[in-house]
């Protein structure tokens, strides 16, 4: 067994120690190891910082923005018909507002109805009507609300 | 050999950035426990190449397993030495291999057939007193080496040499104490006049 080092021993071995110790110090670990270490870390990161379920947040933002567009750009529901399906007007003009369309559009029960009028009504509506044929009676297409109302007009000849 | 603060706070915030994948501070924990690391392993397998090598591995561990250091029982860079140790010990093979300290009661004699007479390290040693306490080092019982490497040269405090080294606080003491003895017998015919210089 080796016994306890005395005082003036134990100041040497440290001494001696600090010799090597100061050596040591002067030693750095070589440069060259850092680089394939990074790309080592680099290799693994995408496990660290990527969770399994990665691709959920993507998907719901993607499902998002596609409900938000077709409710915005689909065909607004309607419940009444603003057009006639009368096949012959097919080929008719567009209909000409008579009243603000956001209020056309939330009437409830509207009704078209394929009528007949003298020309000069249409001057009480804001369209040109010519002096000499105010008396012709016109064909038209009216859009009605429910409760008879004139909404809408297409003329059909 | 200088070891880093013992305000563990940064660190642990740079540990915590390192496992969300923050390259930056992997970077800066390598930089700051590399050279530590590198003259480690150096003390173990007395070989730059195998240093290096032993500190390559000690970090691969570190980006792999970070979870496995636990701040409540030591320092990162107690850690850090300790998978290096381990590493190094396991490069080394039986030779490094823990003794009983049962069988060890014979232990005054030296293992001067592990003494290394002209090991790169030898060379990476400039100084001449440097050379001779570094063989000396190396010629001793692997378990007195083990502990005077952990506690005298890197520094670390007993609790974590004994955590490192697997032993309780008493055992390190009486380890390292006998280690210093045994060291003083080996270095002693090398030089003749110091103790007289001394005393």
């Amino acid at each position: 067994m080796n016994t306890p080092l005395e005082p003036g021993q134990d100041t040497l071995l440290d001494l001696k120690m600090d010799e090597l110790k100061r050596e040591l110090a002067t030693l750095s670990a070589p440069a060259s190891l850092e680089g394939p270490l990074l790309a080592r870390f680099r290799s693994t990161r995408p496990d660290i910082a990527r969770p399994r379920l990665w691709w959920m947040p993507p998907l719901a933002l993607a499902a998002t923005i596609a409900l938000v567009t077709w409710m915005i750009r689909g065909p607004l529901p309607t419940n009444q018909p603003l057009v006639s399906l009368n096949p012959v007007d097919a080929d008719a003009g567009p209909f000409l507002a008579l009243k603000p369309l956001d209020r056309i559009a939330i009437e409830p029960g509207a009704t078209v109805v394929t009528t007949q009028f003298p020309r000069a009504l249409l001057a009480e509506w804001g369209l040109p009507v010519a002096p000499d044929r105010a008396g012709e009676p016109v064909r038209a297409e009216m859009l009605y609300s429910a409760q008879g109302e004139p909404l809408a007009v297409r003329l059909l000849n | 050999m200088t070891m880093p603060p013992q305000d563990l706070q940064p660190e642990l915030e740079l540990l915590a950035r390192m496992k969300r994948g923050d390259e930056v501070a992997f970077t800066a924990l390598y930089r700051r426990h590399r050279d530590a690391v590198y003259r480690l392993a150096l003390l173990y397998s007395g070989s730059g190449a195998q240093a290096a090598d032993v500190t390559q591995e000690t970090f691969v561990h570190f980006i792999t397993r970070p979870g496995q250091y636990d701040p409540l029982r030591g320092t990162l860079a107690a850690w850090l030495c300790g998978v290096a140790r381990n590493l190094a010990r396991k490069a080394a093979g039986g030779r490094e291999d823990a003794t009983d300290p049962a069988d060890l009661a014979d232990d005054s004699a030296p293992f001067e057939q592990h003494v290394d007479h002209d090991t790169p390290l030898e060379r990476l040693l400039r100084g001449e007193v440097a050379q001779q306490v570094r063989r000396a080092v190396a010629a001793l019982a692997p378990h007195y080496r083990d502990i005077l490497i952990l506690c005298e040269l890197s520094e670390l405090s007993y609790a974590e040499a004994a955590h490192v080294a697997g032993i309780d606080i008493g055992t390190v003491r009486s380890r390292l104490s006998r280690a210093r003895a045994q060291l003083a017998q080996l270095l002693a015919p090398r030089f003749p006049d110091a103790k007289e210089a001394v005393s």
